[in-house]
């Protein structure tokens, strides 16, 4: 028994050690600043090639043809992205001199009727894709997916469920846990990300925001704006669990603030009204991204980021702390406080850096693809993985993927 | 209930101790089926289960004094931690383990469940926060101007002709709120019919602009195209003013009855000599019939977004040269025309308005160097009453003028005349002296003496000018009491 | 089986049952500590943690902004309290002397598409409301359309505004403007946007001053106003009789056999209130019922002004004797 209390002790002990520690590692960290432009004009042409293995058009192309809002949603990036690359020169028909092997498998493309993304059969899907790659060809069993990539553009990436032991059980992750996932989930410390993942922004039409598109000369007369839902009472009735509360918190606390200019009624001016706003709120939802980060950034408005530990889309190249604002979940009743004492200075700083064209130009998937835009992005963070460890390469024989992980439904091919 | 299978469930599936006490139940299996074994049973699992609940609510008392004790610094931190702290899964991987570690230190820890909704008990919004987030608002506005708006710009003259009548406050207001948000240095001409006034001067000062108030040796007529021909002249008398004080910058004629979208004063600063700006017509007779702008169509067909209203100015040809003018068609008017002030009528504007023109102040400068030879002297032009019925008149050819407001397209400025009748009164100044009398009382107004008897109904509002002395003897009788 | 035995065995049973609870105890101590189940969580783990806690389960009922923490214990709340505020403080301190605040002025003005001048109107309206000394919100309503000509209007403005758009048709213009204004209302309820509400029309022209004057209403605040008529004699001046600042009656047209004060004809612009009326009427000695049972806000609204003479403030101070606002007639008189 004493031991037990003293097992318990000494593990809260060890973690506010840990938490401590990794703090004030996170404090230190500073970004070289100024070079992030540079990593975003990087073309990936030439160093890199990517082995588009085909697959049954089961996988993806019937899955669209069913569901053609799939196209418009913000998970599209499974679906361009695989365009994208079956016509880029970074792609190879010959395996052997791949770098980077790729699985064209739209598994986020099943949306209910009202077009949210329930994708249970996912973590299925997925696993008779890697099943097929790897009897049909050996390059998959060469590393077990080291040298492999996905896109899983769902909510929570590959997890498919919002909740991390629902995809813990159906053994998916355990499966990816060499490959490298593109994902635009970001939440650090959790079990739906792991290190080494690509986390890209959400699909956002461009044409449609390039029609929306107003002078930049408009005065900003919008001091914090957003639009969205504060409270998901169908989802989370009792409130506290959507958003973390934060969503709710900001409207308690500044429904009643004329600088806020917030409301859960989608106007049709709602891309011209970002851009007449100096900051534009971007907090978690269930995850800790939203379109809003793109929005924010396309129509220049400061993103004002509430989300702990989020991990943002291209990270290591776009400066995201000083194009936008970070507040802490427990902070958002002093917002409107921290966002008057930001200095103007500052504020013109970070708008000056957002009306940089080529921050915005990696936020978007566009059709065709333009240079700079965020499939060369997904391709330059790839590239700079290479070359390959040569440890991923496993010696004959030697087997580190539990195939059998996971309920037996999903053991059957799709 | 829910909570107590909850519990159960619970204690079921992590206890190794549960089983050790079962031989103690089956020791007693001789009496097992007295129903007074059973009942102990039973009791004896709910105390279980009490002891239980009891153990566990402890430990959230425990747990937060012991972690209140351990980091007293942060005591915001507590906040979190106890609305952080619906720990997660440890059961089944190592990287959830991590994920879900409990929120203690309150820094940048995530913990899936749920949180409370923070909600702040000091008064909001605060109202100095307020004034500081506008602040930033005016210098991010201003700071696009600099970047987006037009760089080094010219100094606006106006030129506006006036004169002291009950329509004057209105339209002036509008004009001069119009010229004070123009983001560049102005300087306002007024002209004023009948010689300077008190009344047009202390409106015009509020503007806080520059202004040069002259005085016009004329009353204003009383016909409409008397009054225009005026204007004209008025017009001219600042023009003579710019040129002898040598006004550098963009002149536009600013009239009372103009309207302004502000993007006018930008497009404006475009203009090298002499520019011409579509202008929008708002024609109305002022009376009830309903025919006002539907009657109206415009000459041309070319595709503007407002077609149903008439505009005059510069017409262009596909490669934006201008081709011609846009005039109004007073076709349909001509037989309902206003012809004096107040006539109930269509006012109709001129063939082309002077506002409709911008002018590059040095034009009319006596001695300048680069002046283009195709402009005639002012004192050439408007001698001896001659009527000048638009700035081409300056011009030996009307052809220089540059099309403004995307060749003719774009409008940003609008006509609209609106007068009282000549005889119509008004307070001086819009001071209401003597006070206005009483035709309903005030509900709680506390009159110790008799109320005052309600005059019977009065049909109509008495307007000022016919009731002065009643009033006044009216009213000092109330003050009296 | 003797009865020494059996007293025996009755200790030895008591005792095993203390042990028990005690085990139960510890066990229910730790499970405290030990992170549960995440599924147990979504599931009755909710349950347990609410009642047991005594966590409240409505975080959107939160009435009281000063005692809505929700989820806590008492003692807690008082912690959390009582740290934020001195943050708060601290925060407010430095910068606190420099700017001088001013009250919120929540301009209403609705926009009908019938109305021809629309456009150029609100330009000129725009063009006042731009030179008002900060803070001001306007609120524009407008009936849904395709065109963005209003939206356009507005964004090129510079002023802080909301654009109220609503669905349904009217062919009266009348009653179009009194639902517009009655949205504009429910959106500062909705909101609890605290400050002066005044309904501009189109129509209407300002002195600058005016806005400093009804930054003063401390409740209601009512002055004359001057509608001119074009190609007409008459200018009529309306509103109220005063002795300084106080409302000693009124100068209106007044409708013929009828006591209503509802009835009378004060012009919707003759008059501003404080916007916590809508929101907060107990603070006005109003029941809210009263309020929430009329769907016609509006009414609600002009019926205060008209009965609450001893909150009415005279505008301008000087016995309400300038005009500072001008309504022009141009089509039916």
């Amino acid at each position: 028994m004493k031991k037990w209390v003293s097992a318990m002790l000494f593990y809260f002990a060890f973690c506010v050690r840990i938490e401590a520690f990794k703090f004030h590692k996170t404090q230190q960290t500073e970004r070289i600043s100024g070079s992030a432009g540079d990593v975003l004009e990087d073309d990936p042409v030439g160093r890199l090639k990517v082995f588009v293995y085909e697959l049954p058009s089961k996988y993806n192309k019937k899955i669209l043809q069913k569901d053609p809002r799939c196209l418009t949603h913000m998970f599209a990036a499974e679906i361009y992205m695989h365009r994208f690359l079956l016509s880029s020169p970074v792609r190879t028909l010959n395996p052997e001199e791949a770098d980077w092997f790729y699985t064209p498998v739209y598994t986020t493309c099943d949306l209910t009727p009202n077009g949210l993304p329930l994708p249970f059969k996912s973590p299925r899907m997925m696993r008779s894709a890697i099943q097929l790659i790897s009897s049909n060809w050996p390059y998959w069993n060469r590393t077990e997916g080291a040298d492999h990539f996905f896109i899983v553009p769902h909510d929570f990436g590959a997890c498919f469920h919002y909740q991390e032991e629902k995809a813990i059980e159906r053994g998916i992750l355990t499966l990816l846990q060499r490959a490298t996932l593109v994902q635009t989930f970001g939440q650090r410390n959790h079990v739906c990300l792991k290190d080494g993942s690509i986390t890209i922004p959400p699909y956002a039409p461009p044409q449609k925001m390039q029609t929306h598109l107003i002078p930049p000369s408009t005065p900003r007369s919008i001091f914090v704006y957003f639009r969205g839902l504060f409270y998901d009472v169908g989802n989370d009735p009792e409130g506290g669990y959507y958003a973390r509360g934060a969503r709710a918190s900001v409207w308690e606390n500044f429904k009643n603030n004329p600088l806020f200019d917030i409301s859960t009624e989608h106007p049709t001016t709602y891309y011209e009204d970002m851009q007449r706003a100096v900051f534009c709120l971007c907090p978690l939802g269930w995850a800790p991204w939203s379109p809003r980060l793109v929005e924010a950034v396309i129509f220049g408005c400061i993103p004002v980021i509430i989300a702990d530990d989020i991990v943002l889309p291209f990270a290591d190249a776009i400066p995201w702390e000083d194009i936008g604002v970070f507040v802490a979940e427990k902070d958002v009743p002093k917002l409107d406080t921290i966002l008057t004492s930001i200095p103007i200075e500052e504020i013109l700083r970070k708008q000056r850096l957002l009306a940089n064209p080529s921050m915005k130009q990696a936020m978007l998937f566009p059709q065709p693809d333009q240079s700079r835009d965020a499939f060369h992005q997904i391709l330059n963070g790839l590239a700079r993985k290479l070359p390959h460890d040569t440890s991923v390469y496993l010696k004959p024989g030697n087997k580190i993927l539990n195939w059998t992980a996971g309920p037996v439904g999903d053991l059957k091919p799709w | 209930m829910k909570q107590l299978t909850a519990l159960q469930q619970q204690a079921r599936r992590s206890n190794s101790f549960r089983s050790a006490s079962l031989p103690l139940d089956t020791s007693v299996d001789g009496a097992i089926k007295s129903p007074a074994t059973i009942f102990w049973l039973v009791l004896h699992g709910l105390c279980c289960l009490i002891s239980l609940v009891l153990g566990f609510r402890f430990s959230r008392l425990v747990f937060f004094l012991f972690f209140s004790t351990s980091s007293p610094s942060a005591t915001t931190n507590l906040y979190s931690a106890l609305h952080t702290r619906l720990p997660s899964s440890i059961t089944t991987s190592p990287p959830a383990v991590n994920g879900t570690a409990v929120a203690v230190d309150g820094g940048s820890r995530v913990v899936v469940g749920r949180h409370g909704i923070l909600i702040r008990p000091w008064p909001h919004p605060d109202p100095a926060e307020v004034m500081k987030a506008h602040h930033i608002i005016e210098r991010v506005q201003r700071e696009q101007r600099i970047q987006y708006g037009v760089k080094s710009p010219r100094t606006v003259i106006a030129i506006t002709p006036t004169y002291v009548r009950t329509f004057q406050t209105l339209h002036l207001t509008g004009v001069m709120h119009s010229l004070m948000n123009v983001p560049y240095d102005v300087v306002w001409i007024v002209v004023e019919a009948g010689g300077t006034t008190n009344e047009t001067a202390a409106l015009i000062s509020k503007s806080g602009l520059k202004t040069v108030h002259i005085g016009f040796n004329a009353r204003m007529p009383i016909l409409w195209e008397d009054r225009h021909k005026m204007e004209s002249q008025m017009r001219f008398h600042a023009l003579r003013y710019v040129r002898e004080k040598k006004l550098d910058g963009i002149v536009v004629f600013a009239d009372e009855s103009n309207m302004h979208s502000m993007e006018l004063f930008d497009e404006i600063q475009n203009v090298e000599w002499i520019g011409a700006v579509p202008v929008g017509i708002l024609p109305h007779s002022g009376g009830s019939e309903g025919v006002e702008l539907s009657a109206v169509s415009r000459e041309d067909t070319d595709k503007n977004e407002n077609s149903e209203m008439p505009v005059q100015g510069p017409a262009c040809n596909s490669s934006n040269q201008l081709v011609g003018w846009h005039t109004f068609n007073m076709l349909p008017f001509m037989k309902r025309r206003a012809r004096y002030v107040g006539d109930r009528a269509v006012v109709l504007p001129r063939k082309l308005e002077w506002a409709g023109f911008i002018l590059n102040s040095r034009l009319v400068w006596k001695d300048v160097e680069d002046k283009p030879a195709w402009v005639k002297d002012l004192d050439m032009v408007g001698r001896e009453g001659e009527d000048i019925e638009s700035p081409m008149s300056l011009l030996e050819n009307p052809s220089v003028v540059e099309p403004l407001g995307s060749c003719g397209r774009k409008i940003m400025l609008w006509w609209l005349r609106v007068e009282a009748r000549a005889d119509s009164k008004f307070p001086a100044r819009w001071i209401i002296d003597p006070p206005l009398d009483v035709t309903v009382p005030a509900k709680h107004t506390p009159w110790p003496d008799a109320p005052p008897e309600l005059p019977t109904p009065v049909v109509k509002v008495i307007s000022i000018p016919e009731n002065t002395e009643k009033r006044v003897a009216k009213r000092s009788r109330k003050r009296s009491s | 089986m003797g009865s020494l035995e059996r007293s025996k065995k009755k200790v030895q049973l008591w005792k095993k049952a203390i042990v028990h609870f005690l085990l139960c105890f510890v066990m229910g101590f730790f499970t405290g500590f030990a992170p549960t189940d995440k599924s147990s969580i979504f599931s009755n783990g909710v349950a347990i943690s609410n009642h047991q806690l005594g966590f409240s389960p409505q975080p959107v009922a939160v009435i009281n902004p000063v005692k809505g923490q929700n989820f806590t214990t008492s003692e807690l709340e008082e912690t959390a309290i009582s740290t934020t505020t001195k943050e708060s403080l601290n925060l407010k301190k430095p910068n606190g002397g420099e700017l001088n605040p001013r009250r919120l002025v929540i301009i209403v003005t609705p926009t009908s598409k019938m109305d021809r001048l629309r456009g150029v109107l609100l330009r000129r309206l725009a063009n006042t409301l731009k030179l008002v000394a900060q803070p001001l919100l306007w609120i524009i309503v407008e009936q849904f359309s395709d065109s963005a000509e209003v939206s356009e209007i507005l964004r090129n403005t510079g002023i802080m505004y909301r654009h109220v758009v609503f669905k349904e048709n009217f062919t009266d213009i009348h009653a179009e403007m009194d639902h517009q204004r009655n949205l504009a209302l429910k959106h500062i309820e909705h909101h609890r946007l605290s400050g002066i509400v005044h309904f501009a029309s189109l129509s209407n022209v300002y002195d600058l001053s005016f806005f400093q004057e009804i930054r003063a209403i401390e409740a209601f605040g009512t002055w004359p106003i001057a509608k001119l008529y074009a190609n007409k004699k008459k200018v009529i001046i309306q509103g109220p009789v005063c002795d300084s600042s106080e409302v000693i009656g009124w100068h209106l047209k007044k409708i013929e056999n009828t006591t209503d004060t509802t009835a009378l004809p004060i012009h919707i612009s003759s008059f501003a209130f404080n916007s916590s009326i809508l929101w907060d009427p107990e603070r006005w000695g109003r029941t809210s019922s009263a309020q929430r049972t009329s769907q016609n806000v509006l009414k609600f609204v002009k019926k205060e002004v008209l009965e609450e003479d001893t909150k009415l403030k005279g505008i301008p101070q000087e016995g309400c004797s300038k005009v500072l606002l001008w309504n022009l007639h141009i089509f039916k008189p």
